[in-house]
């Protein structure tokens, strides 16, 4: 059968950048023929099992491998005598001392799963009773699995860090405690924000290979950021970084949790050179990607606000306290996000906010979607709502008053420039009809059921120099002579379309149609570096070199054509497949032509076009939290529409309108892909997403227990999208892909207190918890006003 | 000697009796178009049509299924052409990491094969056993209800083209003038 949906069959796309191209990996995508590390499998390969701590904090006193080794099948076993007990971390560069994990623990165990050793055999039946046959012998250790416990004196301690407390951050501006002396009304909130887990449907897998002659080592893997990956492997391997090649193919979803070199990765590359050069695979079930890879913070919000009589915004402190598991991870950079993304959102000179992030003797917190954002959008975004219910404004109101504009520098420096937020509030707030439905007790009230309306706010970075002083990233264009164009880029597309909107990029800036690009991305042998997929980076930063490397090539080609028809090269332009001369307004010639004329007798000149970006910022003190964090910003306004069920407790999300200032959209159907999948994670977390744990072990490792959203119950979306042309961005575009994740806990929160009086707190939202409320009410059918519960 | 007829292709396989669809699937025959997130049946990520039902592969025993047809994703495409529900995911951008995607497609091609105009509960009571942690969903959708409308004129078309190619025949053996074969062509 051979029919077109859509009519996208055989579509050319000139002037690619702001249309719905098809995605550049789809028909392989669809057809199952994309390759993930997943997919895998070389001969002589190896199955690789990590060996793990049953206990959450215990010394190890001996590992006796002897019976194992003698397994049949069994190559290789290595424990920490097999390393150099190297640690490392993910934010070496700004927190040397967070720098806490080792690939293979040598002395103690910190955590229910904590890696203190791996083994390779020829499957993984084999490689399952090898783990069983290893004897180690421990010493219990008393463990802490609470977070404001951890901080209690005399608490087990985990690291040499005092009261447990890993990083301490304060962020401090102006002088809040006058402010708040001075304010007209001061309220104080405190918030949860629960534990949650990535879950990317590929699980964390990979391959690794030492070609122990050459010494090179190649690991395949499902990452988000193959360089920091390389960066930590040689680190720790001590091997030189040109020594190691790491290798991304597609990858099943990251959301955070494949930013960094897991214990696995290295494992797979030491056990490889243990078994003379064979292929070591490595793939985690699901019980073990829940349990064992990385989760996302919980946090304790504490903030007190103080306002004028016309509400604006004086002065806020604060305390968060956020449960990192047992070791740091990304767990600085996560606390600096949590605390000071609010400086993006709202005017505020007084500021005091002081961040803890604690071991605890539970799976290692790290870097997920929103990195901090998400907890902090919660407290900050409830906190603003019932702020502007104590003065008796309206929420829209009273955020108009105190949001940031454009061509600001805010209290700790950053530099906004533009700045759609205003727009995005008032886009939703109007499609959303808010004016109508907000406060209104006789909207669609129904039986049990009530209708009610909430929004919330956010802005996000688009990039962070988090692991080196640069955060550059570089691409090549090459132009052949059959009139292919390769993208070369070091960014990793984990899912998101990054591939496809570089591409988009890339093509437009050389002139050419989008289906000539042939993407290469994500090697860190062959394409140039790029720190990785995270901070909504890619397209700003990655896109500017794309740019770039467009632009280069592009203008390769017009030299030569100067230079046979004498003209200007200045009057030249290759635009849409045509070389034109600007001046005369007439076609030279179209790109094919061009093509010959450059890979002629006379000139053969290879095309390729080259681009790096690095951009614009400041260093951020994290002594105070000053600093010029990112190269541009991005804004977001969401309104949820929720429907609650005053007998059951139940919550129906109706709709979520989201309005986004991305800059430009270069992909609009993809930026529409991203918003939606960052409300369905958003609703998820909000409801049913909660990663529990009984004595430092998860207890809900699947996706029976722990419950993402399913297609049921999937509410409509609406997206808008505010075009602002950041003249820093390529084509003025922004990063996204996180920012509509921010607030929309705290909209469905807000709508529901709208529509049936009650205030949850604390995350995530049950029915038990509105039941529980709403059972404090005095008449839960009349009333409107608010009974809060805190935790 | 286990015999599969896995996208109307015959194998003869030498199985120890408990390996599951999948196992055979990825492991024995390297159709790794079918993936698995759980292994456990929570995801729907390796979901296969079997007679046309779409059915979880990791808790299927392939000794079961002599005489049924398996069908995966890698035999959805007819050649170089894409099945119309693949078509409508791609151009309606329902793929973003795309591991769940060979999954969704076939419980989405069971469904439209039975119910071509499903209605939107339809559509999310069939897709609800798969799940997708990158696009929320409303993409989805709204491929499987293009496909849907794609697979009923497709067959509407077809008819037409089959009435058209009759006439032909007929007209052709009658005779007829260059002018009369032109627009016929059309």
């Amino acid at each position: 059968m051979s029919i077109s949906t859509n009519s996208s069959e055989n579509r050319i796309n000139l002037n690619p950048v702001g249309k719905s191209v098809p995605r550049i990996d789809g028909k392989g995508i669809v057809t199952g023929q994309t390759k993930y590390v997943f997919d895998v499998s070389f001969p002589n390969m190896l199955i690789g099992k990590m060996i793990r701590s049953p206990y959450p904090h215990a010394r190890i006193l001996k590992i006796d491998t002897t019976k194992a080794q003698q397994l049949a099948g069994v190559h290789a076993i290595i424990t920490a005598k097999d390393t150099y007990n190297i640690k490392y971390g993910s934010n070496e560069y700004f927190f040397p001392h967070t720098v806490d994990q080792m690939a293979l623990e040598a002395e103690k165990v910190r955590y229910i799963g904590d890696e203190i050793g791996a083994v390779a055999a020829v499957d993984e039946e084999t490689a399952l009773k090898a783990l069983e046959l290893i004897d180690v012998e421990y010493e219990q250790l008393p463990f802490v699995t609470d977070v404001l416990e951890a901080m209690k004196p005399g608490a087990p301690q985990i690291h040499d860090a005092m009261n447990n407390i890993g990083v301490i951050l304060p962020v401090n501006f102006g002088n809040p405690q006058r402010a708040l002396k001075e304010s007209f009304h001061v309220r104080e909130d405190k918030f949860y924000a629960s534990a949650a887990a990535m879950a990317a449907l590929e699980p964390h897998v990979c391959v690794g290979q030492w070609e122990t002659f050459s010494n090179k080592i190649t690991l395949w893997a499902s990452s988000q950021a193959p360089f920091k990956c390389r960066e930590a492997l040689a680190k720790t391997l001590k091997m030189d970084l040109n020594d190691v090649r790491v290798i991304k193919l597609a990858v099943g979803g990251g959301f955070g949790g494949k930013l960094e070199m897991l214990p696995m990765d290295f494992a797979a590359c030491l056990l490889s050179k243990k078994a003379g050069g064979l292929p070591v695979k490595i793939c985690y079930n699901r019980e073990e990607e829940f349990s064992f890879s990385r989760r996302k913070h919980a946090m304790y919000y504490k903030v007190k606000t103080g306002v004028t009589k016309e509400g604006l915004l004086t002065a806020m402190t604060g305390e968060v306290i956020a449960d990192g598991g047992a070791y740091c991870s990304y767990g600085p950079t996560v606390m600096a996000a949590a605390i000071m993304r609010i400086f993006m959102v709202y005017k505020i000179q007084h500021f005091r906010i002081n961040g803890y992030r604690v071991y605890t003797n539970t799976p290692i917190s790290g870097a997920m979607r929103g990195f901090g954002g998400v907890q902090s959008g919660f407290a900050i975004e409830s906190h603003m709502d019932l702020l502007a219910k104590d003065l008796g404004l309206d929420p829209i109101e009273f955020r108009l008053k105190n949001i940031t504009t454009p061509n600001m520098v805010t209290v700790n420096k950053m530099i906004l420039t533009t700045n759609g937020l205003k727009e995005c509030i008032e886009k939703a707030s109007a499609a959303a009809d808010w004016t109508n439905k907000h406060g209104n007790k006789n909207y669609h009230k129904t039986g049990n059921l009530r209708r009610g309306i909430g929004i919330g706010i956010a802005a996000d970075v688009m990039g962070s120099k988090m692991y080196k002083s640069h955060e550059s990233a570089g691409a090549i264009v090459k132009v052949e002579e059959d009139g292919s164009v390769y993208l070369f880029t070091g960014a990793a597309d984990t899912g998101q379309g990054s591939n496809t909107a570089l591409s988009q990029i890339a093509a437009h800036a050389l002139g050419v149609k989008y289906e000539r690009i042939k993407c290469k991305a994500g090697d860190t042998e062959i394409t140039p570096f790029d720190t990785g997929s995270f901070a909504s980076r890619v397209t700003f930063i990655s896109g500017n070199a794309a740019l770039r490397a467009g632009q280069d090539a592009k203008m390769q080609i017009l030299e030569i054509i100067a230079q046979e028809y004498k003209v200007n090269i200045a009057d030249l332009d290759l635009v849409a497949e045509e070389v034109r001369n600007t001046k005369t307004n007439t076609v030279l010639m179209n790109f094919d032509k061009a093509l010959e004329l450059c890979y002629s007798f006379n000139y053969g000149k290879q095309i390729i076009g080259r681009g790096s970006y690095n951009p614009k910022t400041t260093p951020i003190d994290f002594r105070t939290g000053e600093g010029n964090v990112s190269g541009s910003y991005g804004f977001e306004a969401q309104i949820a529409e929720v429907e609650v069920n005053i007998e059951t407790g139940e919550v129906r999300v109706l709709k979520i309108w989201d309005a986004h200032d991305i800059g430009k959209a270069i992909n609009p159907q993809s930026v529409e892909a991203q918003i939606e999948g960052s409300l369905a994670m958003g609703i998820g977390y909000t409801f049913t997403e909660d990663l529990r744990f009984k004595n430092g072990r998860v207890v809900n490792p699947n996706f029976a227990n722990y419950r993402v959203p399913r297609s049921i119950g999937t509410p409509q979306m609406h997206s808008i999208l505010i075009e602002t042309n950041d003249p820093e961005g390529p084509f003025g575009a922004k990063g996204m892909g996180e920012a509509s994740l921010l607030p929309t806990s705290a909209a469905i929160a807000n709508a529901i207190e709208d529509a049936c009086g009650v205030r949850i707190k604390d995350l995530p939202i049950t029915p038990a918890k509105i039941i529980a409320a709403l059972a404090t009410l005095n008449d839960p059918l009349s009333t409107h006003s608010s009974k809060e519960i805190s935790q | 000697m286990t015999k599969l007829t896995i996208n109307n292709k015959e194998y003869s396989l030498d199985l120890k009796g408990h390996e599951t669809l999948l196992e055979v699937l990825r492991d024995h025959l390297s159709l790794t178009g079918t993936k698995t997130a759980c292994e456990e049946s929570e995801c729907g990520t390796c979901t296969v049509n079997i007679n046309g039902k779409s059915v979880l592969s990791c808790i299927t025993l392939a000794a079961d299924l002599e005489g049924e047809e398996v069908t995966t994703i890698e035999g959805l495409a007819d050649e170089d052409t894409l099945h119309p529900v693949q078509q409508a995911f791609v151009d309606y951008g329902a793929v973003q990491c795309g591991f769940c995607i060979p999954g969704m497609i076939m419980s989405a091609k069971a469904l439209l094969d039975k119910n071509p105009n499903p209605t939107q509960e339809d559509i999310e009571y069939a897709l609800d056993g798969n799940i997708c942690r990158c696009a929320g969903y409303p993409k989805i959708f709204d491929a499987v209800r293009k496909a849907g409308e794609c697979l009923q004129n497709g067959t509407a078309n077809a008819k037409v083209n089959s009435e058209k190619k009759e006439k032909f025949k007929s007209t052709m053996a009658k005779g007829l003038t260059y002018e009369e074969f032109l627009k016929l062509k059309e």
